[in-house]
């Protein structure tokens, strides 16, 4: 997972693991932040495969999610079939073939010809609770019937992850089709790592500098608590603008990268800034 | 992951002291269940089918997987942990000390079942009368004056024109509609097709109307008193017309009013009656308030189940407290999180020098989408519209 740009840990491998070997989907619970929607790219590139994805918000409907048809095809060929003086049955079976059907994620996900894909159904806290029953029953079976054409089944069984910020709580029975992953923020050793990863030109000291200012911040009561994503957009916030250690202006200049509600920036003003900083930068500025 | 998953089923001495892993598994699924963490049937088979798929020399590994395969939510992890370290004993553990679990997991869930019993009893006795009751609070019940009839003419308007603007909130969702609306191209297509292809009409689509939930929070203390049975009443009445509302009372604890405020309880008669039925029954009416206490109390027992986004959360109290102000802005930005709006009625707000100043008060503002006044009719007229944001 590292090579693919993810410092993981042994839960999730583990999850990642038995998903794939139960054949079950992976519900994948956490803050917002914590690299949920990350998990299921890596897995993609793991397996070299497509990745799918369905982003959910209220009023998702299965016209959005599954299929529709190509309206405008069908009309040019409604006309022409006319002219070619053809049966109304004839135009019917002619109109309602897959060339003229228009797949969105769910169904794309179960045609794909050669190779499984990666699913990811996202944020699906946000759909409403009929889009989760329809969905448990295409997470069942991974076969969805359309009127004009007939049952389509699943041609290789789609890698599901599912994501939820807990806005609100996901039914039992489709809590109970999934397996189960919560995700917490990193620690600081793994949050040093991934910095370092992915920001490599922040160097040792800016990497480890940010990783304790933030896991410092989580301590404290905020309104939007930063997540990796975050602290990785700050980094490389300091680093283009030349900074490779912390320092309180940079940090003024730089701080709306990590907190992104007012209450917040303006909690963390002054003195408490102060004092975080001082987490922050104590155990490097005494090693260098 | 290797050949001692295969292993796992046959028998003989497993790595962790016992041989039959499906009833290790099921008395562990019971000990959690013993513990109010929810285990089902379905959990203990994915875990099974988990652990033959995992390195059973491995114990984190083992672990790792029966976390992902029960479901466990964070909240639930410490019991996890706890009973995790008694079920799964060390490799190294010899014959002798899987006999020795036998007996604790049968003691543990002996001495589990009073903890399960008292979940089940709480949660089959939905007012809730019994739970949170204080002794040294003082007791204080009186009987309700008799309700004005003027007042109840009035409410019955409002009522009326209340159920009228509670239904106009409409869904995001499109759904097929013989009335105005968007056109509906899948079903127009359709139709057509019935006609050799022409469109002699167009189907539509439309937002459906959607009622909001109502969840009720209405402070009992004391200091409310000139207020709440005016306030119980237009309560009952919004419970009418709400597609499902639920009503909780709290002062120094809550307690959940829904099942005693009953749908025939609006004809003036009844109402005096229900409302001393309630100063009977719910503890410490008209005494103190603990308002971060009783919020932090429904975020934790009610929230889940009774609050979500289409929820409308309305808390009736003056905000005036005497208990801890730090849970009721914990609890507060716990509902804010969750419910579409929430909106504060305060009986002290309808004076026009009135600020939030109250230290509970001051404590909630931050998450309540609006504050409002609640001393007269007219002020609960304005609330309305609101009601349906």
């Amino acid at each position: 997972m590292e090579r693919e740009g993810y410092i993981g840990d042994p839960g999730i491998a583990t999850a990642l693991y038995l998903s794939r070997e139960m054949r079950r989907p992976l519900l994948i619970e956490g803050d917002a932040g914590v690299g949920k929607t990350e998990i299921a790219k890596v897995l993609a590139r793991l397996l070299d495969t497509e990745l799918i994805r369905l982003q959910c918000y209220e009023g998702l409907d299965v016209a959005t999610a599954l299929y529709e048809w190509n309206y405008q095809r069908q009309m040019l060929r409604l006309r022409l079939a006319e002219g070619e003086g053809k049966s109304a049955g004839e135009i019917e079976d002619l109109i309602f073939g897959r060339e003229y059907l228009l797949e969105r994620p769910l169904l794309r996900a179960i045609t794909r010809p050669t190779k499984a894909p990666v699913l990811l159904i996202d944020e699906i806290d946000r759909a409403d609770d009929g889009f989760e029953a329809f969905l448990l029953e295409v997470l069942s079976d991974f076969q969805v019937t359309i009127p004009e054409i007939g049952t389509i089944r699943a041609e290789h069984v789609p890698h599901v992850v599912l994501t939820s910020n807990r806005t609100r709580e996901i039914g039992d029975a489709l809590r109970r089709r999934c397996l189960y992953l919560y995700l917490d923020h990193p620690t600081l050793e793994k949050e040093v790592r991934i910095l370092t990863l992915r920001v490599p030109q922040a160097g040792a000291r800016l990497s480890a500098e940010v990783g304790r200012f933030v896991q410092a911040l989580r301590g404290r009561r905020l309104h939007k608590t930063p997540g990796v994503a975050e602290s990785l957009d700050w980094a490389q916030a300091l680093v283009r603008l030349g900074n490779d250690h912390l320092d309180r202006e940079a940090v003024e200049e730089t701080l709306g990268c990590l907190l992104k509600d007012k209450n917040d920036l303006t909690d963390l003003s002054g003195a408490a800034l102060d004092e975080t900083l001082a987490m922050a930068t104590s155990a490097s500025g005494s090693a260098g | 992951m290797n050949a001692a998953a295969q292993a796992a089923p046959e028998p003989g001495p497993g790595p962790f002291g016992t041989d039959n892993w499906a009833g290790h598994l099921a008395r562990f699924g019971r000990a959690l269940r013993g513990r109010g963490v929810r285990v089902a049937l379905s959990d203990e088979a994915d875990g099974l089918e988990a652990l033959t798929c995992a390195d059973l020399s491995d114990r984190d590994e083992v672990y790792r997987a029966l976390l992902v395969a029960f479901k466990i939510r964070p909240h639930q992890r410490a019991i996890f942990d706890e009973l995790f370290e008694r079920f799964w004993a060390l490799p190294a553990a010899p014959r002798r000390a899987s006999r020795a679990l036998g007996q604790t997991v049968r003691k543990r869930s002996a001495g589990a079942h009073p903890a399960a019993e008292a979940v089940e009893v709480d949660a089959a006795s939905p007012s809730g009368e019994d739970v949170g009751y204080s002794p040294d609070a003082v007791l204080r019940k009186k009987p309700f004056d008799e309700c004005a009839p003027e007042d109840l003419a009035a409410m019955e308007s409002l009522i009326a024109r209340l159920a009228l603007r509670l239904a106009t909130r409409r869904s995001r969702r499109l759904v097929p509609t013989a009335k105005r609306g968007v056109a509906d191209l899948r079903r127009s297509f359709r139709r057509a097709l019935a006609h050799g292809g022409e469109f002699l009409s167009l189907a539509r689509r439309a937002r459906p109307l959607e009622q909001p939930r109502l969840v009720v929070l209405c402070d009992t203390s004391g200091s409310m008193d000139p207020h709440v049975r005016f306030l119980l009443q237009f309560v009952v009445a919004l419970g009418r017309v709400a597609k499902k509302s639920e009503i909780f009372a709290f002062n120094t604890s809550l307690v959940r009013i829904t099942p005693l405020l009953g749908p025939k309880t609006l004809s003036p008669g009844l109402i005096q009656a229900t409302l001393a039925r309630l100063a009977r029954q719910v503890p410490d009416w008209s005494g103190g308030t603990r308002i971060g206490e009783c919020l932090r109390d429904f975020v934790d027992r009610h929230l889940g189940a009774q609050v979500d986004h289409r929820t409308v959360v309305l808390i009736f109290s003056d905000g005036l407290d005497r208990g801890d102000v730090a849970p009721v802005a914990e609890a507060m930005r716990a509902l804010s999180d969750r419910a579409r709006a929430i909106l504060w009625l305060n009986p002290l707000a309808g004076d026009a020098r009135y600020e939030p100043s109250a230290r509970a008060m001051a404590a909630a503002m931050p998450y309540v989408s609006r504050l409002l006044p609640a001393h007269n009719l007219e002020s609960l007229e304005r609330l309305v519209p609101l009601m349906s944001l």
